[in-house]
């Protein structure tokens, strides 16, 4: 194989994607698109309930308890006070206690509460904060219940410190970006078998083997570059850098081998683009699956992405090590490797 | 321009045209869009917590569950499908009620449930859980509430739920699929194909081709907009002045598409330019998703003065004085739009010439 041939062919295909100067400088764009999304959104999750309150006598009884499990209360001098801050939205709801509680409770009497919801309140948590308020002041009053709660938790708790929206976010955006690319290079690759471009290559002491791995090299820079782009603004290359780039990089080798499949099946740059969309829905489904846990089962290890997505993931969201993610990445890497092979052999056909 | 050829031309556009990848795409992704949201918003969008039972006997527990507004409520039939369940955060909580729980509750006899807690699931959903399980098992065991709730709602509600919030996005992106997608591939693919220079060269104008394929994207843009709104049950106000809106946001939508169609040289570049326009293009969807985004920035983009309209009509009732300032904008743009499409046109039939 004749490295300066490589490179010329490599070269050729950068000009041909670089030549359209627009094309160039969007690529760019959509990355910071991407990254300009990733910012928007916000960097921490609210898990706490905040609840106003006017309570003269339990302020302390009440806040000290309720606060480790993620209830912020919120102490006004008045009930008009309470209502005033539940008006302007300061707090979702106001609960005023009468000064008596403990006093009537232990009378056996049963006092009344006045619970201020926000007009914006939806109607679902309109319901249940009186049956937090009921069940507050059950405990306060000593009724407790003959149950024992053997609790266990699944996974890593990550209770008080949940990940972003953004973060749990990043390994979609990074298939988006691989596959986008996908659509390009398979689309150019198309363009060359239609218009006989390859054929051309192929008369020169260019090997068939050469225009491959010229094509593959392309394709998988292109790839690897933006996503590793993408993941050097968004902080994603923080936490075990070479770990995330070999992930990237086994991502950006398999995506190669399906736009070498696409472009064989492909006349031009439409029939690309549908077979490239139901491709990018597939693959996106388990970055979904991460954004909106519980959407699917076990079924979704049959796709392919599933492994980049939940070692980028894991890496990135709950400090995984290559200890906790090599069977992810030899998985990855066996897929990459068959991918290209069959786009590589589908290839192949095309041009005889 | 004659208005038989451009007859003609439609035609051939609707018949032809229609087997087209992105003409079905316009038809296909609004439909699936909404009824995709509808499944999500039903369960995994919802701020309710997430709740997973077993019931190893017959008891009250799961539908008295079922119907407190603030659970989803699952079943599950063993142990370890709730587990599983748990495990990848289908639910927040799971718990195992033994047989004779209701019986041993109501006795005020010690009873043992156990519970499997998603790791990753909120404080927020936790402390809800809790405190509702607690409800639950007291409302079995037939204890008296200690207190007497009076619930008052103060102020007018002012925020809007996640299906209104996404709403103008469905709404864009259909436009914009059939408004500007249709016409600008359609024209960018004509003119790979040399199709368009072979049409050109007869008496068809390049005018009568923009126009016949502007009038096909405006006719499937505003239609699937209205099925759109309909699939997503908000198709209301002043119905006419409703369609008016979004045949106004198709045209603009379209002139766009014809301005994308005559600049770029193929469909590479097409979509090439499609992708990276699209932030500019949905910003207004987008910061209506979010009110922490200050809301007058939406404004500073073209497409806001298609989708606000509509938005005031459906979602706040508005009338043809309250939307009268946005449509005389969008008016503008069309018309700002048309003369730049008409000018590169121009050019560009001078350069092939």
């Amino acid at each position: 194989m004749n490295r300066e041939m490589l490179g010329a062919v490599i070269r050729k295909d950068l000009r041909l994607w670089f030549k359209n100067r627009f094309l160039a400088v969007i690529t760019i764009a959509a990355l910071f698109g991407y990254a300009g999304i990733y910012y928007l959104l916000p960097s921490q999750i609210d898990e706490t309930l905040e609840i106003g309150v006017f309570a003269p006598a339990i302020a302390s009884a009440l806040s000290a308890p309720l606060e480790e499990e993620g209830v912020i209360l919120e102490q006004y001098a008045s009930e008009a006070a309470l209502k005033e801050a539940v008006t302007e939205g300061e707090v979702p709801v106001g609960v005023s206690f009468p000064g008596d509680l403990l006093a009537a409770l232990a009378l056996g009497e049963r006092p009344t509460v006045d619970i201020y919801l926000s007009a914006d309140l939806p109607q679902e948590f309109s319901d249940l904060y009186p049956i937090l308020v009921e069940e507050w002041i059950a405990l306060m009053a000593g009724t407790s219940m003959p149950v024992e709660f053997n609790e266990e938790i699944l996974g890593p708790d990550m209770a008080g410190s949940l990940t972003p929206t953004r973060d749990r976010m990043l390994p979609l955006l990074a298939v988006f970006v691989l596959m986008v690319e996908v659509l390009g290079l398979a689309s150019l690759i198309s363009e060359e078998i239609t218009t006989g471009t390859i054929k051309a290559i192929l008369i020169t002491p260019l090997s068939t083997e050469g225009l491959f791995t010229a094509k593959g090299i392309f394709g998988v820079g292109l790839a690897f570059v933006q996503v590793t782009l993408l993941m050097l603004v968004t902080g994603g290359l923080i936490k075990q850098p070479i770990l995330i780039l070999l992930i990237l990089l086994m991502g950006a080798v398999m995506v190669t081998g399906i736009a070498f499949l696409m472009a064989s099946a492909s006349k031009d740059m439409m029939s690309v683009m549908w077979k490239g969309m139901l491709a990018m829905l597939i693959l996106a489904i388990p970055a979904m699956n991460v954004l909106l846990p519980g959407l699917t089962t076990d079924w979704i290890k049959i796709i392919p992405s599933f492994y980049l997505v939940d070692a980028v993931h894991q890496v990135i969201n709950f400090d995984a090590s290559w200890g906790a993610v090599w069977s992810n990445v030899l998985i990855l890497a066996a897929f990459a490797g068959v991918f290209l092979a069959l786009g590589i052999l589908a290839l192949r056909r095309q041009f005889r | 321009m004659s208005l038989r050829r451009t007859g003609v031309l439609l035609w051939k556009e609707l018949t032809k045209g229609s087997r087209s990848f992105i003409f079905i795409l316009a038809l296909v992704v609004p439909v699936l869009i909404s009824l995709l949201l509808a499944l999500l918003f039903g369960t995994f969008f919802s701020d309710r917590a997430k709740l997973g039972i077993v019931d190893e006997g017959s008891s009250q527990i799961p539908a008295r569950a079922a119907n407190m507004e603030a659970l989803l409520v699952s079943e599950f039939e063993s142990e370890s499908e709730l587990k599983d369940a748990v495990a990848r955060g289908a639910v927040d909580i799971g718990m195992v009620l033994p047989e004779g729980f209701d019986e041993q509750m109501a006795a005020r006899e010690p009873a043992e449930v156990d519970g499997y807690i998603w790791g990753e699931s909120g404080l927020d959903s936790r402390a809800i859980l809790g405190t509702s399980i607690l409800a639950l098992f007291r409302d079995v065991a037939g204890y008296e509430p200690p207190v007497e709730i009076i619930t008052t709602t103060l102020g007018e509600a002012q925020t809007l739920p996640w299906e209104d919030r996404l709403l103008p996005f469905i709404v864009l992106m259909t436009i914009m699929i059939g408004g500007m997608m249709i016409p600008a591939t359609s024209l960018a693919q004509e003119r790979q194909d040399r199709t368009l220079v072979a049409l050109t060269t007869t008496p068809t104008t390049l005018g009568d081709v923009l126009t016949a394929k502007g009038i096909v994207g405006v006719l499937v843009a505003s239609t699937m907009a209205v099925v759109t709104l309909a699939l997503n049950r908000a198709f209301g106000g002043d119905a006419v002045l409703l369609i008016g809106a979004l045949i106004l946001g198709s045209i603009m939508a379209v002139t766009f598409g014809l301005l994308l169609g005559v600049m770029t040289k193929d469909t590479n570049s097409l979509f090439g330019t499609i992708k990276a326009m699209g932030l500019i293009l949905y910003a207004p969807a987008l910061i209506f998703m979010f009110p922490e985004i200050p809301q007058w920035i939406a404004r500073l983009f073209p497409t806001y003065y298609i989708i606000r309209p509509v938005i005031e009509i459906t979602q706040m009732g508005a009338g043809f004085e309250d939307v009268l300032p946005e449509l005389i904008v969008l008016v503008l743009l069309i018309g700002g739009l048309i003369g730049i499409t008409a000018f590169a046109a121009q050019r560009k039939a001078e350069a092939t010439a």
